[in-house]
C-alpha cells in the first residue's frame, strides 16, 4: 500500500458492540441474515471509523480508489449512516485491491455508483444477505465514459472481472433481481469478515438479536417483568 | 378567433370584464368551448377554472376521469413537498439516478425509453446522483419521466395518494409511475379530471398545501415549465404561466396557474382527448384563449 494507506491515515478500527444503541441496531454486528437462497451469513463486527467527510476523501485505499467511493449512498441508507463519523466493514479494503486489478484490466476508470459499495442491512437494498453488507461488493454503472447499459457491454466487462481472479464473483446479464443485473456489473468477493491484526477476539458478545437494542427496551422488559408478579399475592 | 389573437400584439393591460357581462360571457364561452370540440374532433373535453380576482368558477364535464399523461407529476410534486414540510425528506438528499424501476403488475423489472424522454438533464446522471430538488425540477420543467419514477420510489406511491386525501383532493388517482407498460396493458392507469388538478393548484396557489413555503417552492418550479404550447401559447407573451402539461398519442392537457400583472390570478385545467389518428391539435391553446377573453381579455376584443 502507498503512504496513504488506512494505518496512516490513523482510522481507528471499532467493534461495533461498542457503538452506541442507535448504531449497533443500524448495523446490526454479529446477527445472522438469510441470503436469497436462504442461506445464513453473520454480519460483520469490525469496521474502520471514519471521522468526516475530508478523511473520506482523502484516504486512498488504492492508487485509483478513495474510501469516500466505497461509502456513497442515497436516501434507501438509513439517516443516521449519513453522519459522520460513519462505519465501513474492514474488509473494504480487500476489495479497493481487487477492484484496482479491475481497473487495470479494464483500461480505464471504474465507477462505484451511489449505493453499490457499502449498504448497511438497514439500507432499503439490503432485503435479503447480499455481499454489499460486508463491503466486498460494488456495483460499477459507468467504466470511463462508458455507460453499462446494453448486455454486450455487461458481458465484457463481466468477462474481464472473472479473468482478474477466481475470486470474484459477478451477476449475470438478466432481468431478475438480485441473480442478474441488466444496468450494471456487480462484482462481489463473497462473504468476508476481516478481523484487524490489532484486534484481539478474546471478548465474546452476544449477537444484537438476543438482546434488547435500546436501553428503553431494556426498562420495558423490566416494567414487564415487575408487571408479571400479580399483586396482592404471596 | 384568429382576428382576436392578432391583438395580442398590443401592449394594453388586461382587464376583467364589467360584472354585467359575466353572464354572457359565461353563454359564450360555452358556445365557443362547443365550437372547439368539434372543430378538433376532440373524443372528450373537460375544463375547470377558477379566477380569484373575479371569483368567477366554471367548468365543462369538469368531474371526468381523464389518463393522467404526465399532469400527475403534480400530485408527485405534492407528495415531495409533503415529506419536506414534514422534515422527512430533504431537498439536497442525493438520489441515485438509476433506469431501473418494478412494474406495479407482479413486480416485474422494467426501464424507461430514454430515446423517448427528453431529458438528458437527468439521464446524463446515470449512475450518478441528482437531488431531490433537482429531480423536482426537472420531473416538471421538462417532464422528465426518469425524474418522475425516481422520486415516486423516493417517497411512494402510498404517501402521494395521502397527500392528496389530506388536503381533500378528490380526482386524482394515482396507482404507479410513468411507462409501467404492463400495468398500462392491465389497464391500471393514473386518472385526473379537471376538477381534480383545479383544486391541487388552488391550494397552491393560495399557499395552503402544506406551507407557504412549500407552495412558493412548487409554484417557482412550475413557472419555469419548459413546454408552452398549452395554456401559455392562448395567452399574450408577457403573462406568466405556472403549469403542468400531459401528452401521450391520446391526450393533450394542460393545467396552470396564470398570473397577469395588475389582477389576481386565475387556475385553469384543460383535459383533452382524441383519437391517435387525429393528433393533438391546438385544442388546450384555444380553450386556454377564449378563457382569457371571457375572463380579462375584454380590452383586446
Ligand atoms: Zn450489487
Amino acid at each position: 500500500m502507498n503512504e496513504e494507506d488506512v494505518e496512516d491515515q490513523g482510522l481507528k478500527v471499532v467493534d461495533a458492540f461498542d457503538l452506541d444503541d442507535e448504531l449497533r441496531a443500524v448495523l446490526k454486528p454479529g446477527e445472522m441474515v438469510r441470503d436469497a437462497q436462504g442461506r445464513r451469513h453473520r454480519l460483520p463486527r469490525y469496521f474502520y471509523e471514519i471521522p468526516s467527510h475530508e478523511v473520506a476523501l482523502k484516504t486512498r485505499l488504492t492508487p485509483h480508489f478513495g474510501l469516500n467511493e466505497f461509502v456513497l449512498a442515497d436516501l434507501k441508507e438509513a439517516s443516521r449512516l449519513h453522519d459522520y463519523p460513519r462505519y465501513v466493514p474492514c474488509a473494504v479494503r480487500l476489495l479497493a485491491f481487487y477492484l484496482e486489478q479491475f481497473r487495470h484490466a479494464a483500461g480505464a476508470s471504474v465507477h462505484i455508483a451511489v449505493n453499490g459499495g457499502y449498504r448497511s442491512p438497514s439500507h432499503k437494498l439490503s432485503q435479503n444477505a447480499t455481499p454489499h453488507m460486508w463491503g466486498t461488493a460494488a456495483d460499477v454503472y459507468r467504466i470511463g465514459s462508458n455507460i453499462l447499459k446494453t448486455k454486450e457491454a455487461i458481458e465484457k466487462y463481466n468477462e474481464l472481472a472473472e479473468d482478474v481472479s477466481d475470486e470474484i464473483h459477478v451477476l449475470p446479464y438478466g432481468h431478475v433481481t438480485g441473480r442478474h443485473a441488466d444496468d450494471h456489473v456487480h462484482l462481489d468477493l463473497g462473504y468476508i469478515t476481516l478481523i484487524p491484526r490489532e484486534i484481539s477476539e478474546d471478548r465474546m458478545e452476544q449477537p444484537q438479536e438476543n438482546r434488547p437494542r435500546f436501553a428503553f427496551e431494556e426498562r420495558r422488559r423490566v416494567d414487564r417483568r415487575a408487571a408479571t408478579v400479580p399483586a396482592g399475592e404471596e | 378567433m384568429a382576428a382576436r389573437a392578432h391583438h395580442k400584439s398590443e401592449e394594453r393591460l388586461p382587464v376583467p370584464p364589467p360584472k354585467d357581462s359575466v353572464a354572457s360571457s359565461e353563454v359564450s364561452l360555452y358556445r365557443n368551448v362547443l365550437k372547439i370540440k368539434q372543430e378538433h374532433e376532440l373524443e372528450d373535453l373537460g375544463i375547470s377554472f377558477f379566477d380569484a380576482e373575479s371569483t368567477i368558477q366554471w367548468s365543462y364535464n369538469a368531474d371526468h376521469y381523464f389518463h393522467a399523461a404526465s399532469t400527475m407529476k403534480l400530485a408527485v410534486l405534492l407528495g415531495v413537498f409533503r415529506q419536506v414540510d414534514r422534515g422527512e425528506l430533504a431537498l439536497d438528499a442525493p438520489v441515485h439516478v438509476r433506469n431501473r424501476f418494478t412494474s406495479i403488475v407482479n413486480q416485474e423489472p422494467f426501464m424507461l425509453d430514454l430515446g423517448r424522454d427528453a431529458d438528458p438533464d437527468v439521464y446524463g446522471h446515470l449512475g450518478k446522483t441528482l437531488s431531490v430538488r433537482e429531480l423536482s425540477y426537472w420531473m416538471i420543467t421538462k417532464s422528465s419521466n426518469l425524474a418522475t419514477n425516481l422520486l415516486v420510489e423516493v417517497v411512494g406511491i402510498p404517501t402521494i395518494q395521502l397527500a392528496l386525501d389530506e388536503l381533500e383532493i378528490d380526482g386524482i388517482r394515482v396507482l404507479r409511475g410513468v411507462e409501467d407498460q404492463r400495468a398500462f396493458e392491465a389497464g391500471l392507469n393514473n386518472e385526473v379530471t379537471a376538477n381534480g388538478l383545479l383544486k391541487l393548484l388552488r391550494l397552491v396557489a393560495d399557499g395552503k398545501a402544506y406551507s407557504q413555503k412549500a407552495c412558493d417552492e412548487m409554484l417557482s418550479i412550475m413557472l419555469d415549465q419548459q413546454y408552452r404550447s398549452g395554456i401559455p401559447a392562448g395567452l399574450p407573451k408577457e403573462v406568466r404561466v405556472a403549469h403542468k402539461t400531459g401528452n401521450i398519442s391520446t391526450v393533450h392537457h394542460d393545467a396552470g396557474i396564470v398570473y397577469i400583472e395588475g389582477r389576481k390570478p386565475y387556475v385553469l385545467v384543460i383535459l383533452t382527448q382524441f383519437a391517435a389518428e387525429t393528433g393533438r391539435g391546438t385544442a388546450v391553446a384555444d380553450v386556454s384563449r377564449d378563457i382569457f377573453n371571457a375572463l380579462a381579455g375584454s380590452a383586446y376584443e
